[in-house]
């Protein structure tokens, strides 16, 4: 099993390409690998409660780690409480976590 | 002998025109506030990240002057990640492509950033525990 770590900067609504990204994470996940998203930037606008997206509500019903930087809902204004379930909070550092893990770790 | 981990970017993007620049800066500082060493090989655009000669300005629309405008320069933001770097006893690398500053005659790099080509990539990448490539798609 492999770990691999994707930082998702591009947004659902206006990258067609994020359709194939979140394809290749799903798959990934469902081969047994442990798959963790780091939403940063406008791939943060996806996770609000309201926001409308089979993708992102595929993705957060699979063994797939989804999180949203602090820093990107700040900027945004989309308050924590404003997120669908299942997206957790997270710093930056995580993605040096990952790194120095030795995780396989791809930008989007 | 350090025992520290190190981790290498490579960058692509150019200052002052994309979110990915900033978010790569919050990658670098993240990683030296771990205690990571860290590698960075700029090519394309982001050759010029460390252009010495980048100037900070007014804005006469908005009535602000250079002082009240407070321009982020990102060559401030490396030095500012350098004298980090030092202060933890860590090592900070920085390489831009040659080729790269060549076509946009930005040669004149602020210190400690210095000139190599994608050979320095591959050095580096094979010399840290782990490597992450920022494309610009």
């Amino acid at each position: 099993m492999s770990r691999y770590f994707f930082i998702q900067s591009q947004d659902i609504f206006t990258e067609v390409r994020t359709n194939a990204q979140f394809n290749l994470a799903k798959s990934l996940a469902k081969k047994g690998n442990s798959v963790s998203i780091l939403l940063v930037q406008n791939g943060v606008v996806a996770a609000r409660k309201g926001a409308r997206s089979a993708q992102m509500d595929a993705l957060l019903n699979d063994s797939v780690t989804v999180l949203a930087d602090n820093f990107s809902l700040e900027q945004r204004e989309i308050n924590v409480n404003n997120l669908k379930p299942n997206i957790k909070v997270s710093t930056i550092n995580v993605v040096i976590d990952a790194l120095l893990n030795g995780d396989k770790v791809i930008w989007n | 002998m350090s025992n520290r981990k190190t981790i290498t970017f490579a960058f692509m993007d150019p200052p002052f025109e994309n979110e990915r620049t900033v978010t790569f800066f919050r990658l670098l500082d993240a990683a030296l506030e771990t205690g990571a060493n860290v590698k960075v090989f700029a090519y394309e655009g982001a050759a010029a990240l460390s252009f010495a000669l980048q100037k900070a300005h007014g804005n006469a629309v908005h009535g602000r002057n250079e002082t009240d405008e407070d321009h982020p320069l990102t060559k401030n933001w490396i030095a500012a990640l350098q004298t980090k770097a030092a202060s933890k006893d860590l090592q900070f690398d920085w390489v831009n492509c040659g080729l790269c500053v060549d076509e946009r005659g930005v040669n004149e790099c602020i210190s400690g950033c210095g000139r190599g080509s994608p050979a320095d990539l591959l050095r580096y990448a094979t010399a840290s525990d782990n490597t992450l490539i920022i494309g610009t798609r």
